[in-house]
């Protein structure tokens, strides 16, 4: 391969790390900070839903000015998200890269929460839960993680409820702040043109604020996958989620290698170039709104294949029958091994076309102990007995469960 | 290289070493027609369903998977009072690669066979299982529409603002009850009329030779489908003076948890001594960014929405504002949009302000460029409509140029022409 990506790290004594990847021809610096700290992360239910969503929408607010206002005077965009286990804090370029990354790092270090930032911020973040319960994809999503993982805080929606927003303040989102957003829990990806040293001493000039005692996270324990279930909604089209939880007892860059054997069974499985896809189309049971999702995050594996159909119960029935080891087995040959690697590994460099998709996937991948760039080695070196064993051991027909939402 | 290669058939080629990827687009343009714009749509789905090489879904999709992951994709867009049926592919760059391949013949052949082998049941139609099960989807997609109420809005105001054009009536994607209508022979029959009579642009973008790909683009099946009389691509403008005078409104009630307000509003054509970037700086400091008035106004200090935001229109000059609301603080945000609209007619809007909007169009254009699909479209607008782009240098001149005076003259030429509210109950 030519020209591959580089990249300069370095993790500071406190354990904050830093990663930078020059992007050669390219006009922009695309700078973010992401916390291994979600939507989950609730210490088992202690805390209200959305309060790490609410704390990301609340960071840009400091004494006297917003931080989108700091990023702004300096030519950047900024914006950030949280999702069910990390949330990240983002910018965009052409110039001032450094006095950007001194606004993010400020952006990320310095709460300043009050009762009445809090208080009306209430009112757009409930707005977004309005938006999001009008999506029926988004809601179908919530409620087979019900039942994936029934009562568990991965099932409610990432910003909350409109009931668990009143008991959010400004007191629990300081003492959440300062457990999650600790330098050993976070890092930073600069993708562009800049000077390594200049950002590590920027980085470790910054204020990181003393780590406070580690409460004691109470052990998760997950209730029994839910049987299923279904709901009504005034839509005209109805959505299947078939889901699948898998327990996986492995370490996290186990994790990362679990995750694309995942992907590539149910590729082979009901991907578009399976049988299963072209036969489930000829019968009618799917459109082209099919697709399966594999998540593999800390505690948290599952798979959930969803779409739009007229017959939710012929699309869970062909499901349950397929998604099987014995029908991988017959359908997975080298030939169409090697297919879907090369398949895997176009997608990895599809993403190098783009800086936030590299600072995205590198942040993230750090807290799993991968590096981003080998990550092809890693996709090489699974075999085809890897996932045949991988399907053999998860894919089985007593941790699934479905969701149905039909029209009115 | 920019080159026409037959009656209205132009061949343009971008070598840029900065991508991982390579793309090739090949856009068929033609009027837009309200009795063809569903076929059109459907038309784009047949042929990236399979060929006559690939002749089910399944073994398009291993080819693909083959050329590591190359991403065929093939859809129909309003381009001016054009439809524009794009064919494209982008594949990896083989230099990239841990095996040798050649991607770019393969990739242009697959492309090809797309375009000009389509799947054939017998002369004069499409294979049945590949136009059945594309007909089905779209169909399906159809009924999805109602369920995304963003889109909902948007098609809302879409409806009245175009009211006295039926060729923009029908939405880009189709309309359920002429596809319920549309056999496989009269598809076909429009196929053929595509191939012969459509305008067609090229475009390659990616580290390629741009002698290497002409002699190898015209020795492909391209250069045999070339020839023929072609649409010329004569640009209409839509006028919006009827509703200037008499604004079209429209409510419509759903069972909703949010509702949703989309409004429409034409600026006039500017005067050459104005800046041509005044509408768009006009448009940033209205409601364009994080830092706009609307942003501010209505959700950060009022809390009355997540999402609000406007978007500028420069073809035809129509600045739009879209935002999320509950259905009881509507008045009091179209009070509030209302102001926002004042406070920049009223100039009283600060130089910072000013200045942020040029800075945030400068790096918009500065940052576009990093991606594939901005050469592209540069591309296209250069073949058609080339007088709506800027060089660098103009660029720079018009931002120059630009003072507090053209961004009010911008605003207080301002109506509102359209308003639909879709009110959640």
């Amino acid at each position: 391969m030519a020209d591959k990506l580089q990249k300069y790290s370095k993790k500071l004594p406190n354990g904050y790390e830093i990663e930078v990847v020059p992007l050669p021809g390219y006009n922009q610096v695309y700078g973010l900070a992401m916390t291994d700290f979600g939507s989950v992360n609730t210490r088992n239910g202690e805390l209200p839903a959305g309060i790490a969503h609410f704390i990301e929408h609340k960071l840009f607010a400091k004494p006297g000015y917003d931080v989108s206002e700091k990023f702004a005077e300096y030519g950047a965009n900024s914006n950030a998200y949280t999702s069910y286990t990390k949330t990240a804090y983002l910018f965009q370029t052409l110039d001032k890269p450094y006095e950007n990354l001194k606004v993010l790092l400020d952006l990320v270090q310095n709460p300043h929460f009050t009762e009445e930032n809090v208080a009306s911020e209430r009112g757009i973040i409930d707005q977004e839960i309005q938006m999001y319960l009008d999506m029926p994809e988004w809601v179908l999503e919530q409620r087979i993680l019900g039942q994936l993982y029934p009562n568990d805080p991965i099932s409610q929606d990432i910003a909350g409820t409109s009931e668990s927003l009143q008991h959010i303040n400004k007191d629990n989102l300081l003492d959440t702040y300062r457990q999650n957003y600790r330098p050993d829990n976070m890092d930073l990806v600069i993708v562009g043109d800049v000077d390594f040293k200049k950002i590590e001493n920027i980085v470790g000039n910054s204020n990181f604020h003393e780590v406070p005692e580690l409460k004691p996270i109470p052990k998760q324990v997950f209730e029994p996958i839910g049987t299923g279930g279904h709901e009504s909604m005034e839509i005209t089209q109805g959505r299947s989620a078939y889901g699948i939880r898998i327990n996986a007892d492995v370490s996290l860059p186990e994790l990362v290698k679990l995750q694309f054997e995942l992907n590539m069974i149910m590729e082979t499985l009901i991907g578009e170039a399976s049988d299963n896809y072209e036969k489930m189309s000829n019968l009618n049971i799917i459109d082209d709104s099919f697709s399966y999702n594999v998540v593999a995050e800390n505690n948290y594996c599952f798979i959930i294949v969803s779409g739009s159909t007229n017959y939710p119960e012929k699309f869970q029935e062909y499901l349950k029958k397929h998604l099987s080891f014995n029908e991988l087995k017959d359908v997975l040959d080298e030939k169409r091994f090697e297919r879907i690697k090369r398949d895997a590994i176009g997608s990895y460099l599809f993403a190098q076309n783009s800086p936030d998709a590299i600072a995205n996937q590198m942040a993230e991948l750090y807290f799993y102990n991968v590096d981003y760039l080998r990550l092809v080695s890693l996709i090489d070196s699974i075999s085809y007995d890897d996932v045949l064993r991988v399907a053999e051991q998860f894919v089985t027909d007593d941790n699934c469960t479905y969701y149905n939402i039909l029209p009115k | 290289m920019r080159k026409s290669i037959a009656n209205n058939v132009v061949l343009n080629v971008n070598p840029i070493k900065k991508f991982r990827t390579i793309k090739i687009q090949i856009d068929f343009l033609r009027p837009l027609s309200k009795d063809e714009t569903t076929k059109r749509r459907l038309l784009a789905n047949v042929l990236s369903n399979s060929t006559k090489h690939y002749p089910t879904f399944k073994a398009l999709n291993d080819r693909e998977m083959e050329l590591y992951g190359s991403e065929i994709n093939v859809y129909t867009r309003n381009l001016l009072n054009f439809n524009d049926l794009a064919f494209s592919v982008e594949f990896a760059d083989p230099k990239f690669l841990l095996h040798d391949i050649n991607q770019l013949e393969e990739n242009l052949k697959l492309l090809g066979e797309i375009v000009f082998q389509p799947n054939l049941q017998s002369q004069g139609e499409f294979d049945n299982t590949a136009f059945d099960t594309e007909k089905r989807n779209l169909m399906s997609n159809l009924a999805s529409v109602g369920d995304n109420q963003d889109l909902v809005s948007i098609l809302g105001l879409t409806s009245l603002l175009y009211q006295n054009n039926p060729d923009r009536q029908i939405p880009i994607f189709g309309n359920i009850d002429q596809l319920d209508k549309l056999t496989n022979k009269e598809l076909y029959k429009h196929y053929i009329d595509v191939i012969k009579n459509d305008a067609i642009i090229v475009n390659v973008v990616g580290d390629v030779d741009e002698g290497e790909f002409e002699k190898i683009f015209m020795n492909s099946m391209f250069a045999d489908n070339i020839d023929g009389s072609r649409h010329d691509l004569k640009i209409h403008f839509d006028k919006f003076d009827e509703l200037v005078e008499s604004p079209a409104k429209k409510e419509e009630h759903k069972h909703l948890n949010q509702s949703r307000l989309a409004l429409a509003y034409l600026t006039k054509k500017i005067d050459q001594d104005v800046s041509r970037l005044a509408p768009q700086a006009m448009n940033l400091i209205l409601g364009g960014d994080d830092q706009s008035q609307l942003f501010l106004q209505v959700r950060e200090k009022n809390s009355l929405a997540y999402s609000v935001s406007s978007s500028y229109q420069p073809i035809n000059h129509l600045v739009t504002i879209q935002a999320g609301l509950d259905a009881k603080t509507i008045e009091q945000a179209i009070d509030l949009i209302n102001k926002q609209i004042d406070f920049v007619k009223n100039d009283k809007f600060s130089d910072d302000q000013i200045e942020h909007a040029k800075k945030v169009l400068d790096t918009r254009r500065e940052i576009s460029s990093d991606s594939i699909q901005h050469y592209i479209m540069r591309s296209i607008w250069e073949t058609v409509y080339s007088k709506s782009l800027l060089n660098d240098e103009q660029f720079k001149g018009e931002l120059n140029k630009m003072d507090r005076k053209h961004i009010v003259t911008v605003a207080q030429d301002m109506s509102a022409i359209a308003q639909y509210r879709l009110i959640g109950d």
